[in-house]
């Protein structure tokens, strides 16, 4: 395993944490603020919340202090037992909110779909590195990471969860496309997603639980359907608009107090933190985002060698989609998909998971200078 | 392993593309966030406001309606209303016994409703005074009085169909009412508490009061006396003469402000029965009817101004029968050569219908315009209609003649009585009006739209032509005359009679045998104080304007000379005294 020395000490820099560690505590108020309401008892999820953070950092310092390639030596391993685990939801899981998501191991629960995020970017950083290929993956060796990716994506669509479902999607395309694809790999792709679009369309359309058909079809026209499924994003635009340009301060969010505002505290936590802190707060965020993802980035670009560049880029991807999307939802330009916005959003898994992801940068950035292992 | 320096993936074009990526999506959430919360931004902030903020109306208190002598003819009775502020009471179980006492009502349903989650409760509305005064006594947090309002019309049926009325959500829905609602309805005061998503949970405790402003107050041109003489000797020619209905207005011939307009069958504004809408139609201005002879006077006054005829001219009334575009034109008597004035005096058909054939259409057409018939006189209130004059291309063979004499037309009350001002006062048509003053809510007097003042009255005729007129309808009135019994003893008086056969609203045709008897005029002829004009609907028996309507009009102008040159009581209207309870509301 791993010891720590001095060396590797000192290349831990502080920054990227401490911009980590203030989106964190600017999500716990959040939360703080939207499950807070004046009728009396105080709610205690920002105190779970807090307990999740805990453990999350646990989480962190795992994934960055185990060696990297100690952990992608046993990714198919992994990736097997994440597959059973998911046919396993399907079969014997448990049902929360009309989705089957959670499978219980005995003590707790456990969300198989979140696991599967890590473990598909451990394995597609572990293959693609070692089948790399000069000049970029031809469209035949392309089949191999994609159905690597399409196996869990499809069993996750089936619970179903969409917003997870998307998040694989976008990390295996985010690492194939940085990790080298030929032109003609570009092309295929893009051909065979045409020629298959309207197969795949009514799959995917059919596969589609009525509410999230609704959100697709309100998210063209909002309007039409005010007190419905619009009803969420038109209450999130209110409460955004409605923050101005200083916000209404902590604990001034009326749209999410007085309940206009569902999910304040999951996922639409941005715009509760944009009511409150105004369009300066909404900067100051996205900037705090903006440097984590630099922070990634750079890792990826130093990283010592294929494996640990393509595992940064799988995280990467991750956190792009993750801030893109819900963001976007949140501000009216992309449907309603159930994707949190990673590290405010309330929830365990989506914490332990982004910490275990960031814990995965660490853990390359750590290794950086090393030429040996 | 290779190097990770010879990766393509570490080639600067791909870093910079990832970056390019990576800065357009911030930059698209970036545009998204400034358009939401800096240029929509005060719109949502004013959207959510709506959305959680839930008022109850406090109706501001509506303006008073006087006479011009100050007499209160509608006015607002405030009665207070109980309600509770459920989050501000500590102890609703023994708030609940007090209040249960007063209200005489169970207290264990009350105490439960008072401790509801909600922010506003109505205990009862529209309480006794003296239940209120014992509510206030008690002192109990969180109880209040909310003032509400009762429009009463103190007179009744006086002026009723003018007046018209407010409805249950204290809007003018008629007449008066109606027209000047925007001035009497003043603005609503607001109870303002907070509510979210689920319709319920509020904060702050404490509701918002915006206080209601009072209406601003008109001041009639009506005076009450004259109108209770016009609606007492109206009820009375009804009574005698079987009539189906009728219509009274007296108008002040200099500036065409209205001092009576009686309309018959009675309405009372205090017991609106929705059931007939009829009854409340002001029939003065919406109900045409054909003026018959009245009408001469325009003919008169055309071809007096034009030169065609002069007052002693002799006319051939051809002994009582004119055949005319293939049918006889009729007398009521057989008259032979007589003069102009006694045409006029006399009403003969005949004669007025060659007059009217030396002034040609045209210039018939042009006078009956000029008078204001056709249209609508502009009068204050709603729902005037404007009469029906065809325009001279759709004139028969015949039209010249029996329009000259008041057939073919149809027109509104207040238009005969503003065409007879026009007589009385030297020529001028006037604008005839029901509102003299708009008060605002401090009692200051407010001018009423500004081109009523700066109007000037258009002219009909010359003077010399009014006066030959004037000359010619006291001979109406003289003992010869068709309306001898429209004379008053000891003032001059000048005016016209008139009878038509009715036109049926439905057909649009002369009905057998309902007429519509009238006297129109005004006294003292050489200095008017007044106009009238009395209109009979369908009066049983014969029917002539001179015996039926002629009567009425002398009785309605005695007693309203005589009290008008009695000396007039303080013309300042005073205010109704405040209600006597004092009500609780937040400031």
């Amino acid at each position: 395993m791993v010891r720590l020395d001095k060396n590797r000490l000192s290349s831990l820099d502080w920054k990227g944490l401490v911009a980590i560690g203030l989106i964190v505590t600017a999500g716990v108020a959040t939360i703080y603020s939207a499950t807070t309401h004046q009728t009396g008892s105080p709610s205690t999820l920002y105190l779970k919340q807090l307990a999740w953070v805990g453990m999350g950092m646990a989480v962190f310092v795992a994934a960055a202090l185990v060696d990297y390639h100690t952990l992608t030596r046993y990714a198919y391993a992994g990736y097997a037992a994440v597959i059973v685990l998911l046919v396993g939801v399907l079969l014997v899981g448990r049902v929360g909110m009309g989705a089957r998501r959670w499978i219980s191991l005995g003590v707790f629960d456990v969300q198989p779909s979140e696991l599967a995020k890590l473990v598909l970017i451990l394995v597609l950083a572990r293959y693609c590195s070692e089948r790399h290929v000069r000049g970029g993956l031809g469209p035949t060796q392309l089949l191999a990471p994609l159905t690597l990716a399409l196996i869990p994506i499809g069993l996750i669509l089936k619970q179903p969860d969409l917003g997870t479902g998307l998040t694989l999607l976008a990390i295996t395309l985010s690492m194939i496309l940085l990790v080298g694809i030929r032109y003609q790999s570009i092309v295929f792709l893009a051909l065979s997603a045409l020629m298959l679009f309207p197969f795949f369309w009514t799959l995917f359309w059919n596969s589609l639980k009525g509410y999230q058909r609704n959100r697709l079809l309100t998210f063209v026209n909002p309007s039409s359907d005010p007190l419905g499924m619009g009803y969420h994003v038109i209450q999130s635009k209110i409460a955004i608009g409605s923050g101005g340009f200083w916000g209404k301060g902590f604990l001034g969010s009326t749209q999410s107090q007085l309940k206009f505002l569902p999910e304040g505290h999951t996922d639409f936590i941005f715009a509760v933190f944009a009511e409150e802190w105004g369009f300066v707060g909404v900067l100051g965020l996205l900037a705090l985002y903006g440097f984590v993802l630099f922070w990634i980035m750079e890792t990826a670009y130093k990283a010592k060698d294929r494996e640990g560049a393509f595992l940064v880029i799988g995280v990467a991807g991750m956190v792009v989609f993750s801030l893109v999307v819900n963001i976007g939802m949140t501000l009216g330009m992309m449907p309603v998909v159930g994707v949190p916005l990673l590290l405010m959003s309330y929830g365990g898994s989506s914490m332990l998971t982004v910490f275990a992801a960031l814990g995965l940068v660490m853990n390359v950035r750590l290794r950086r200078f090393m030429l040996f292992y | 392993m290779p190097r990770p320096e010879e990766d393509e993936f570490r080639s600067r074009g791909r870093a910079v593309a990832v970056l390019a990526v990576l800065a357009a999506l911030y930059a698209a959430l970036g545009i998204r966030v400034v358009y939401l919360q800096v240029i929509r931004g005060p719109d949502f902030v004013h959207r959510a406001e709506r959305q959680h903020e839930k008022a109850i109306a406090v109706e501001a208190e509506r303006g008073t309606i006087y006479d011009r002598h100050g007499n209160i003819l509608a006015a607002d009775l405030t009665v207070p209303s109980l309600y509770a502020v459920p989050p501000l009471i500590d102890n609703p179980g023994s708030i609940a016994r007090e209040l249960a006492v007063v209200l005489g009502v169970d207290p264990l349903p009350l105490a439960k409703r008072l401790a509801e989650p909600r922010e506003f409760i109505w205990l009862s509305r529209r309480v006794d005074p003296a239940v209120a005064k014992a509510v206030e006594d008690l002192g109990a947090e969180g109880v209040r009085l909310m003032p509400e309002r009762r429009r009463i019309y103190p007179k009744k049926a006086l002026l009723g169909q003018a007046l018209g009325f407010a409805g249950t959500d204290h809007e003018g829905l008629e007449g008066i009412e109606r027209a000047y609602d925007r001035t009497l309805r003043g603005e609503k005061g607001w109870l303002v508490y907070e509510r979210d998503g689920m319709g319920q949970r509020l904060f702050p405790k404490d509701l918002r009061y915006v206080a209601p402003s009072r209406g601003g107050d008109l001041v009639l041109t009506i005076d009450e006396v004259v109108q209770y003489i016009s609606e007492r000797e109206l009820d009375a020619v009804i009574a005698e003469s079987g009539a189906d209905g009728g219509t009274i207005v007296v108008m002040d011939p200099a500036d065409g402000g209205v001092l009576a307009m009686a309309v018959r069958q009675a309405f009372n504004p205090n017991d609106v029965d929705a059931r007939h809408p009829a009854s409340w139609r002001n029939r003065a201005i919406t109900d045409l009817f054909e003026p018959g002879s009245t009408f001469k006077v325009v003919t008169a006054a055309a071809a007096l101004e034009a030169g065609v005829v002069r007052a002693d001219d002799l006319i051939d009334c051809e002994r009582g029968a004119w055949p005319i575009a293939g049918g006889v034109l009729h007398d009521h008597e057989p008259l032979g050569r007589i003069s102009f004035s006694d045409v006029i005096a006399k009403s003969s058909n005949i004669g007025t219908a060659k007059v009217a054939l030396r002034l040609g259409q045209e210039r018939l057409a042009r006078s009956i315009a000029a008078f204001g018939f056709g249209r609508k006189t502009g009068i204050d209130v709603g729902g005037e209609v404007s009469g029906r004059v065809r325009p001279t291309a759709r004139w028969s063979g015949r039209s010249l003649a029996t329009m000259a004499i008041g057939q073919e037309v149809g027109v509104t009350a207040i238009q005969l009585v503003t065409a007879y001002a026009a007589v009385a006062n030297g020529g001028r048509l006037v604008k005839p009006h029901l509102v003299v003053e708009v008060r605002d809510e401090r009692g200051r007097a407010q001018p009423i739209a500004q081109e009523e003042h700066d109007e000037t009255h258009p002219r009909v005729m010359s003077e010399q032509t009014a006066e030959v007129l004037t000359t010619i309808l006291e001979r109406v009135v003289s003992p010869r005359g068709t309306g001898a019994l429209a004379a008053v003893e000891g003032v001059s008086v000048a005016g016209k009679t008139g009878t038509a056969q009715q036109i049926d609203p439905a057909t649009g045709r002369y009905t057998a045998n309902r007429v519509v008897s009238s006297f129109v005029g005004f006294a003292p002829s050489r200095r008017p104080a007044v106009v009238v004009l009395v209109v009979i609907d369908n009066p049983e028996g014969h029917g002539w304007g001179g015996s039926v309507a002629a009567p009425v009009f002398r009785r309605v102008v005695e007693a309203t000379l005589r009290h008008l040159e009695t000396p007039s009581a303080p013309s300042d209207p005073v205010r109704p005294p405040a209600t006597a309870v004092t009500l609780l509301v937040p400031r």
